[in-house]
């Protein structure tokens, strides 16, 4: 029965405006909800973008990163190359789809490894690509599927086999775009070093 | 100033349907019908009519809310809402740590029993729905011996918990708890024919 004290004291009326300020935050409340879902779908899509972003950023940083830590790789290999007085250097001259170009071996008979740069070769047909091959004893090895869509200069590093018989030469045909196992299309060169 | 209007008896039969329905003009009509005796409330408890009217608008607003809660099975509309009141106006109160300080403005006011003719507003008795209630609760409090309602003033609008009026009367808490019993009992029976008078 206590619920009933609060009208033991007498009334007091409030000031005019204060209803129409009830009021005013009541209709507030109620557009609230709205107001409250545009904020949290501006939130999410912003968090959802900033994620986004920062997935990217890290993917291509790890990327660059990647992509620098081979340029230098690259680097010291050709350097070793060039200044190694083990680097036997082979240039052949080629002659493809009308042109005349080149393919220059650098062979590192020390760490058996061979850097590849073909210039002036016509581009493949969008089904072919260049492969080059080891020619040793037992037959043709496929040594590098050499895809050429541009004009521009290619160059590769290669290992050679340490296993099995020793590289008498090199030669580079074209094969197929998805590579062949042993040579079956036009020869570009066939050298025996 | 603004009178308090009176609602019509179909208006009150409907008033709270409507609100549950959200519609923003019955919170008008009930504003119009019970603000006064909210911010009396809050004006006896806290003791300063601005803060009283931002504690009434806040109940207002909170009456809006939760008006699905009120439960008309378990207790009249009016009660509901002074109860907010009440409890609204106790918690500005402490919040802002004018405890003490109010209550000890009170003391030296002379204003800790009901004489709440507040800072000489008057309001004319027919303008006013709920005044009937307001003399029958008043008289049943006034019917009190004085220790008993000067125990149930203490909680109920000063929000005093029992040991607190203890100290504060200087007496044994369980004379305290003894005559807030007795008080109890005399209201419930003084006050149980008592209906909502507005919905």
């Amino acid at each position: 029965m206590t619920d009933w004290l609060g009208m033991a004291v007498p009334p007091r009326p409030p000031r005019a405006e204060l209803q129409g300020l009830v009021l005013a935050q009541v209709r507030a409340a109620r557009r609230r909800p709205w107001r409250l879902a545009a904020a949290a779908l501006v939130v999410l899509a912003l968090g959802g973008g900033g994620l986004w972003a920062a997935r990217t950023v890290r993917a291509l940083r790890f990327e660059r990163d990647d992509l620098a830590r081979r340029a230098a790789a690259l680097g010291d290999t050709v350097a070793a190359f060039i200044h190694s007085p083990a680097t036997r250097l082979i240039q052949i001259p080629v002659s493809t789809g009308g042109r005349v170009g080149s393919v220059t071996i650098f062979a590192d008979t020390v760490g058996h490894r061979w850097l590849v740069r073909c210039d002036g070769l016509a581009p493949n047909a969008a089904d072919q690509a260049y492969q080059l091959w080891f020619i040793t004893r037992d037959g043709m090895r496929s040594a590098a599927l050499m895809p050429m869509d541009s004009e521009a200069p290619m160059v590769t590093t290669l290992e050679m086999p340490r296993a099995g018989a020793p590289v008498l030469g090199a030669a580079m045909s074209i094969e197929p775009r998805v590579g062949s196992s042993a040579p079956r299309g036009p020869m570009v060169f066939h050298l025996l070093l | 100033m603004s009178l308090p209007k009176r609602l019509s008896q179909e208006e009150q039969g409907t008033l709270v349907r409507r609100l549950k329905a959200r519609d923003e003009r019955a919170l008008g009509e009930l504003f119009d019908a019970l603000a006064p005796w909210v911010v009396g409330v809050a004006v006896r408890i806290l003791g300063d009519v601005d803060e009283a009217e931002e504690v009434a608008g806040d109940v207002f607003v909170q009456v809006w809310r939760r008006i699905d809660q009120h439960d008309a099975s378990r207790g009249p509309l009016v009660p509901w809402i002074l109860s907010i009141a009440r409890n609204r106006a106790l918690d500005a109160l402490r919040r802002r740590r004018r405890w003490w300080r109010k209550t000890e403005q009170w003391e030296r006011g002379g204003r800790g029993e009901l004489g709440v003719a507040e800072q000489g507003i008057a309001l004319h008795e027919a303008a006013v729905p709920g005044w009937p209630v307001h003399r029958e609760v008043h008289a049943a409090l006034a019917t009190l011996p004085e220790e008993q309602r000067r125990v149930v003033v203490l909680a109920y609008f000063e929000g005093l918990t029992h040991r607190e009026i203890a100290r504060r009367l200087a007496q044994p808490l369980g004379t305290v708890k003894t005559r807030l019993r007795s008080a109890q009992a005399k209201l419930t029976e003084a006050l149980s024919h008592l209906k909502d008078w507005i919905a």
